[in-house]
């Protein structure tokens, strides 16, 4: 029997529900859960807060797509969380994050790595069950399903880096990722029109349906409630297209239990609206990955939004609590404008300039190591929406000037006549200038540079200590039995790593459980194939 | 607190009239603010920017809609204490911003930028990110930055014969 997506926004009385499974969230995890849960044979209702995305209609068998188009602003406020405007509390990075069917899946850039080993190797000190042997069938079930394939389709960004890294004697190297005959748009951080990427929707979500699955999609969820060990009912309300509350209401009852897979800001929010905050532990330990970003200009035009935007890296810098990994991407317009911090005829000289011949390179810093840190917070406001109280840490301001300082040497290597940094006021670095000015930005005060992150983790942790403990090692809440945790908010520390495949496998264990729990059938379907796609791992 | 300070504000504020704000339905701006956002964006944008982004205001007033509320309030009492309370910066005559010259609402926006205050940093990188991502959001203003445009649009752009200009060294034909 296919399952359906009901738009809440159109949904015109309050419903009542009882499924065996209630899932709240669509992102990486919740596609995982929704999956294996149906196919175990459960009846799974998925809530999500964002929008569905449907087919454009009126289109010929072959050439439908997907009803997102391209357009950047229409497609932040559409997918992204307050539409893309998402900001620390104290104002000083701008968080990133999924808020559509898919979640981060439907407007990442499709990068596909492996947890990095030596973050295993923390969080096994922390008492955490995964190891690269036992998480192997995991990432194999996700490499080969999705599937994960080395695209070597650079584009210009990616040469230059490439070029760049070569002249520095540095090893670049392809970054796997899920797209599938590209179509090279660039588009991935607006969703994929062309269907092309493998986000949640296309595959996992898809699937789930095809088993029987219902989505829910525009349906915000207010709290959880019940008594004792268990949760008995899931509050949520519907929302328009605007996001505006309609009314109406959703109460879900259900039979068997509730997965949390809203992220790592979303699934503590839930949790402290319903009272259940574990004696403060809940929402404490949020992790990020800080980006920093340089834009080289080059001598030629560039034609920086279109191509494969995430598949050429680096990890030489990657290892320790501090390091980074360094990447490239595509860019548009609006991007650009939003991280210049420039005003005046100087906003539109260095739109000009960098923009038509500009190649980006970005890195994600490490954090979430030092156990003496607090690292950040999620909180609610006054009206129960969930701000992320973040500060960067002393400890990672060195390295944050450092990957500044080297990715301009590896644009300015490459060819580079000069490279832009968005410090606040902007920096440009020509050929022969000392770094001196990179290495002065103090990232601890807000709005001296421009921050962005695009991976939040943590915050509900699995870990052996009492007083950090949220989620037991069998994914469930703690004190509450029929409710588990299953997407990044679990991790102790940050990743190190673009996290989607870690989700992807951590949430097919945490399936695991549940359907051992229920004495239902868990099974690989896909455990076939070669070596997996990232080298020496 | 909050709401009542803003409400004073809001009721103090006597914005530049401007004709080219011409919108009368606002679902999150209002007539006032609406016209401080304009005299923003001026400073930020230059003189005419509505020729190339004429859905400007209209364009703010929606995507505030997808703001956390808590956050879009501040935006909206950031924009009341610019005009009500930044004009006491420069000249020692008080002027609201948004009847001061462009070159005076700029030298705001440098003391703001370079200010060791959190809250002025945040209401420079605010008002420069509102104005100029809705700026360049404008299909009118692509031309300037050799931006072709989206691909569901113009199909074209991925149907080059290679090799295409993004992969120059790279003579694979695209996959259907």
């Amino acid at each position: 029997m296919t399952g359906t997506v009901v738009e809440g926004r159109r949904v015109g009385e309050d419903r009542t529900l009882t499924p065996d499974f209630c899932i709240i969230g669509s992102g990486a995890a919740g596609g995982v859960c929704a999956l294996k849960l149906a196919e175990a044979g459960f009846d799974v209702l998925v809530l999500e807060e964002g929008p569905n995305i449907p087919k454009e209609p009126g289109r010929a068998p072959g050439q439908e797509r997907k009803m997102l188009n391209e357009r950047e602003v229409e497609m932040y406020k559409l997918l992204y969380q307050e539409g893309a405007t998402r900001l620390t509390k104290n104002g000083g990075v701008k968080v990133l994050q999924g808020r559509c069917l898919g979640g981060g899946t439907a407007v990442n850039w499709s990068a596909c790595l492996p947890p990095r080993l030596e973050t295993l190797d923390e969080w096994q000190k922390r008492g955490l069950p995964f190891t690269r042997q036992n998480l192997e069938p995991y990432l194999r079930e996700v490499v080969n399903y999705l599937p994960i394939v080395r695209n070597d389709k650079y584009n210009t960004s990616a040469e230059k880096f490439r070029l760049g890294c070569a002249r520095h004697d540095i090893s670049a190297e392809n970054l796997p990722n899920n797209t599938h005959n590209c179509r090279e748009c660039g588009s991935c951080g607006v969703g994929c029109p062309y269907d092309r990427k493998m986000s949640g929707f296309v595959k996992w979500l898809h699937d789930a349906v095809q088993l029987g699955a219902t989505i829910y999609t525009d349906t915000k969820v207010d709290r959880l409630t019940g008594s004792d060990d268990r949760i008995s009912a899931v509050e949520a309300h519907f929302i328009d297209g605007k996001t505006r509350p309609t009314k109406r209401k959703l109460v879900v009852k259900p039979t068997r239990g509730v997965v949390m897979a809203a992220g790592a800001i979303g699934t503590p929010a839930i949790l402290l609206r319903s009272k259940l905050d574990l004696d403060n532990r809940v929402g404490r330990f949020t992790h990020i990955h800080p980006v920093t970003i340089t834009i080289g200009k080059y001598p030629e035009k560039t034609f920086p939004a279109y191509g494969v935007p995430d598949n050429m890296w680096t990890q030489k810098f990657a290892s320790g609590p501090t390091g980074y990994l360094l990447e490239t991407g595509s860019f548009f317009p609006v991007l650009t404008a939003s991280a210049t911090l420039q005003h005046g005829d100087e906003l539109h000289r260095v739109m000009r300039d960098y923009y038509s011949t500009g190649a980006i390179s970005y890195a994600h810093h490490t954090t979430g190591f030092d156990d003496k840190e607090k690292y950040g917070t999620v909180e609610l406001d006054d009206n129960g929406d969930p701000e992320l109280n973040y500060r960067i840490q002393k400890a990672n301001v060195k390295p944050m000037q450092e990957s500044l300082v080297m990715m301009a040497r590896i644009h300015l290597a490459a060819g580079a006549t000069s490279v832009y940094v968005m410090r606040n006021p902007p920096l440009e670095i020509k050929p022969g200038d000392a770094f001196d000015e990179i290495r002065k930005i103090n990232f601890t005060e807000p709005q001296r540079a421009t921050i962005f992150t695009v991976h939040v983790m943590g915050g509900c942790q699995m870990h052996k200590e009492d007083k950090r403990r949220c989620v037991n090692n069998d994914f469930t809440f703690r004190g509450k039995k029929n409710l588990w945790v299953a997407d990044g908010s679990i991790f102790p520390t940050a990743l190190g790593a673009n996290p989607q495949v870690t989700i992807y496998s951590l949430a097919l264990w945490a399936a695991r459980e549940i359907c051992e729990r229920h004495q239902k059938p868990f099974q690989f379907n896909h455990q076939q194939g070669g070596p997996l796609p990232w080298p020496g791992y | 607190m909050a709401g009542i300070l803003s409400s004073a504000l809001h009721a103090a504020a006597h914005p530049k009239q401007r004709s080219e704000v011409t919108m009368v339905a606002f679902d999150c701006l209002d007539q006032k603010t609406a016209l401080i956002l304009f005299a923003v964006a001026e400073a930020v944008l230059g003189e005419g920017f509505i020729v190339k982004a004429p859905k400007f205001i209209e364009t703010v007033d929606d995507f505030l809609n997808y703001q956390r509320p808590a956050q879009r309030d501040q935006f909206l009492l950031a924009l009341l204490i610019a005009e009500t309370t930044f004009g006491l910066t420069i000249g020692g005559t008080f002027r609201s911003f948004s009847h001061l010259s462009i070159e005076e609402r700029r030298k705001i926006l440098e003391k703001l930028r370079s200010s060791s205050q959190e809250l002025r940093r945040n209401i420079y990188v605010a008002f420069v990110n509102v104005s100029a991502s809705t700026y360049y959001a404008s299909d009118l203003t692509w031309p300037d930055l050799g931006y072709a445009g989206v691909s569901v649009d113009h199909p074209e752009i991925l149907n080059q014969p290679p090799p295409i200009p993004w992969r120059p060294k790279d003579p694979r034909p695209i996959e259907p």
